[in-house]
């Protein structure tokens, strides 16, 4: 296999700074309704407060920024074919751990995350110590994501990005390695587990665990309300989570899995556009995490500026949903063991029950107080020694790869 | 009505150099997303419409906007502006029309209400025709409002302004041109809106309703009318069922929107207040896919848009009705369809709910006029104006069935000699 692989480092060109500046003075904003608070969408005012920031204070700092991405992120790209797609060029970060046995482990992203996710897990999976288990990281930009090139042809779905993340561990000489996943990142490595599991990924973890309702998945709800007599008051408020995202969170996931090119128009176009929509998910699909503005700006930007642009990252939930007309509740079952983190505030929060009888591996779960939907980001201590102990001496999944088990 | 009491004032379309400034150079920054290979309209507005249609609108249309603004001024005078009251403390909004008089003293007072993403443009083409003066059908006073949040209306300030509202504002508007009976057409939010004026003015004010849109509720409870219809494709006529395929087909991809901006609006407004190709982009995809193979100029895009890209409270406004009505109905908006007064309708086969005949008749029980169309879609007025005005005269005119429901206005010219000879 020829190695395509370069190093990499986030280097964003001074027109394409000069011209988010511009468009930044630009920015036209909207009204609001009086008392709208998060009803209506983001507020008003974050939204502003986001947009001066990053026009008067955070662009002008950018190379600082910048500078940090890369010194937290060892990155690479590489080339990586894809059955019936080409060659696409690949973005990932590779940090290895001391131990020279730690577990590889690879971390997949969803939307709207990014390779961002794992910068405050990066450091406590590589970490050497005697308690817990070490991992070398990798960390891909999914295509159209980050920096990343985008398919160019129609149909690239959940096969796709799972053959991509298999073969790019290949590349880095991990012949037998572990999955992260959340989001897509979650059914990518779920089909990681199906295709190329237990001969190559040999145990994976999600923190968005899912299961099969009872009914069929197209009516949830009336199901759901008979059930919300018989179950704990914590399944009852997680069905009551999962309620508000159907009913109000999932305007983003019509628009994007039936005319995403119309709607990428407009994030590609307008940086408060991009603002608007990603951030409304930050808050909504957190658990009261305390973002700084600059933390958000970052966030967008890998977006504002990612290689393929704003709209290509959309795109998967058109693809996935024409593949999958009968929804992502299917065919969840893997033949190699699974992990599950829980956290409250995630955005299907279904009844244990469920999870459990469509995931006849799962060898360990987690459940947490606190946390919503970006784990890696809100909770890195709570999902890293999920992971430990997942992995761990004494833990379920620990020697899964064989020879390599995290410890000196 | 006192003259002295009236707050209205002539309007004239006037976007000030700063506006027109500001789309130049928002216009010059634009940023256009990539595709895929073969896209076509599968993914949404395909790129290459996009480009040429923004290339033309920076460096053809913008250039020449004094000609479109007097264009429009024409073609929609005369303008005015007056404010309105609205009850439940949403105060004072001061509501954009045009009204234009027939030369018969006695015609039909009309009032055209529009949709999403519609304007007060789309009484353009029809307007001309229902003032036109002929013994062979009736005339009409029209009435175009500019919705509030539409336009050059103002918006509301306040959460919960729905079809309620809407419907206060068009009648305190008619009652205010003294008419206090009228008659009223709608297509879109149009269609809810005139319903609800029927429904709750009627038939003391409004005397009679014509839709485009019309509905009718599913046997089964509304939220489950797919696997409904899906059994009942068997009894329906080929009509019906290329009908109920469309609705199925829009309900299943063209519905992305109505998902959005019925739950997080503000959201998506920050996008179409900033960026004039993700606002034409938004628009285009609809005026394309509900319309039936019309032939949009780029002029006629670019006009379109225009009405929302200047609009007097931004286009982000304009999406909050779709919050307000799931709020107000979350039952949905396809029950409690019946009106106390005659109500017609015009059925146009690419239109984006196009269900059973007999839905329609059992939701209304005062159906007095259909009309079927070989061809058209939603935009009926725009498409197909000469079919729409022609339903219209058919309905009010004599031997209709809504001939002269508006007492001493039966949009006919008088035959003075017929009154015992005095001029």
């Amino acid at each position: 296999m020829s190695n395509t692989e370069a190093p990499f480092r986030i280097s964003i060109p001074d027109d394409e700074l000069e011209s988010l500046k511009q468009k930044l003075a630009l920015t036209r904003f909207p009204d609001e309704l009086e008392d709208a608070g998060r009803d209506y969408g983001a507020p008003l005012a974050d939204i502003q407060r986001l947009t001066n920031h990053w026009k008067d204070t955070y662009l002008s700092k950018w190379r600082e920024h910048e500078a940090k991405l890369n010194e937290d992120f060892p990155q690479f790209t590489r080339d990586i074919e894809v059955d019936g797609f080409g060659t696409l060029n690949i973005h990932y970060v590779h940090k290895k751990s001391t131990v020279v046995d730690a577990v590889p482990l690879l971390f997949v992203h969803g939307w709207p995350g990014s390779f961002l996710e794992a910068r405050k897990i990066l450091p406590l999976l590589v970490e050497d110590s005697p308690e817990h288990p070490s991992f070398h990281v990798v960390v891909v930009s999914l295509p159209g994501y980050g920096f990343s090139e985008a398919p160019k042809k129609k149909g690239f779905g959940v096969p796709q990005y799972a053959e991509i993340g298999h073969k790019l561990m290949l590349a880095l000489g991990y012949n037998e390695y572990v999955t992260q996943g959340g989001d897509w990142g979650s059914l990518i490595t779920r089909k990681i587990a199906q295709v190329y599991g237990p001969k190559h990924s040999k145990a994976w973890h999600t923190n968005t665990p899912i299961g099969e309702a009872p009914h069929p998945t197209r009516r949830p709800w009336l199901l759901l309300s008979y059930l919300l007599f018989t179950l704990s008051p914590k399944e009852k408020a997680g069905l009551e989570r999962t309620k508000w995202f159907q009913e109000k969170g999932i305007g983003y996931f019509k628009e994007q899995s039936t005319q995403p090119q119309t709607l990428g128009y407009s994030l590609a176009d307008s940086p408060v556009g991009l603002l608007g929509w990603i951030y409304e998910k930050l808050v909504n699909w957190t658990d009261e995490y305390p973002w700084t503005d600059d933390e958000v700006l970052t966030w967008i930007s890998i977006y504002w500026f990612s290689r393929a642009g704003p709209a290509a990252s959309v795109r998967i939930y058109y693809e996935v949903s024409n593949q999958s007309p009968e929804g992502f509740a299917r065919n969840i079952e893997t033949p190699i063991p699974v992990g599950h983190s829980y956290f409250p505030k995630e955005l299907a929060v279904l009844p244990r029950s469920w999870i459990k009888a469509s995931n006849p591996t799962l060898v360990f779960e987690s459940e947490h107080e606190g946390g919503g939907h970006f784990a890696a980001h809100e909770r890195p201590e709570g999902l890293v020694s999920d992971l430990r102990k997942m992995f761990g001496k004494g833990g379920p999944a620990f020697g899964v790869v064989p020879g390599k088990t995290g410890y000196v | 009505m006192s003259q002295a009491l009236s707050s209205e004032k002539p309007f004239q379309i006037s976007i000030s150099s700063f506006d027109l400034t500001l789309l130049r150079q928002k216009l010059e920054l634009v940023r256009l997303a990539h595709e895929v290979d073969n896209a076509g309209w599968d993914y949404g507005v395909p790129l290459s419409e996009i480009k040429r249609l923004t290339a033309y609108w920076k460096d053809t249309f913008l250039p020449k906007w004094h000609e479109h603004e007097a264009k429009l001024n024409e073609d929609l005078g005369p303008q005015f502006t007056r404010d309105i009251e609205v009850d439940g403390g949403f105060g004072k909004i001061n509501v954009h029309y045009v009204h234009r008089k027939s030369a018969v003293v006695d015609a039909v007072p009309l009032l055209f209400v529009h949709g999403w993403p519609g304007s007060v443009l789309e009484v353009k083409k029809i307007l001309p025709l229902l003032v036109e003066e002929s013994p062979d059908y009736p005339s009409f006073h029209v009435v175009a409002i500019s919705l509030p949040g539409y336009g050059f209306s103002e918006a509301p300030q306040r959460k919960g302004f729905e079809a309620v509202q809407l419907a206060e504002v068009c009648n305190k508007l008619m009652l205010s041109l003294g008419y206090t009976e009228y008659v009223t057409q709608g297509g879109d939010v149009g269609s809810l809106v005139t319903r609800k004026i029927a429904q709750i003015y009627g038939p003391k004010h409004s005397k009679a309703w014509h839709t485009n849109s019309p509905i009718g509720e599913p046997p089964h409870p509304i939220k489950r009318p797919l696997l409904l219809l899906s059994h009942l494709l068997f009894s329906y006529s080929p009509s019906e069922k290329a009908g109920l395929e469309r609705t199925m087909q829009f309900q299943k991809q063209g519905s992305g929107y109505f998902a959005q901006q019925s739950t997080q609006p503000q959201t998506l407004g920050y996008s179409l207040d900033d960026s004039p190709v993700g606002l034409l982009a938004w628009i285009y995809e609809k005026l394309v896919n509900w319309s039936d193979g019309y032939s949009w100029t780029d002029d006629e895009v670019l006009t379109w848009i225009s009405v929302y890209w200047f609009s007097k409270s931004g286009p982000a406004a304009s999406t909050r009705i779709y919050y307000e009505l799931a709020q107000a109905y979350p039952e949905g908006i396809f029950s409690g369809v019946q009106t106390p007064i005659p109500v017609g309708h015009s059925y146009f086969p690419q239109d984006i709910f196009v269900v059973p005949r007999r839905w329609i008749r059992a939701a209304n029980p005062t159906l007095v006029f259909e009309s079927d169309h070989e061809s058209g879609g939603h935009f009926a007025a725009h498409e197909r104006p000469e079919e729409l005005v022609s339903d219209l005269r058919k309905m009010f005119g004599k031997g209709g069935p809504c001939y002269g429901v508006v007492p001493g206005k039966t949009g006919y010219v008088v035959d003075v000699i017929k009154f015992g000879g005095r001029d």
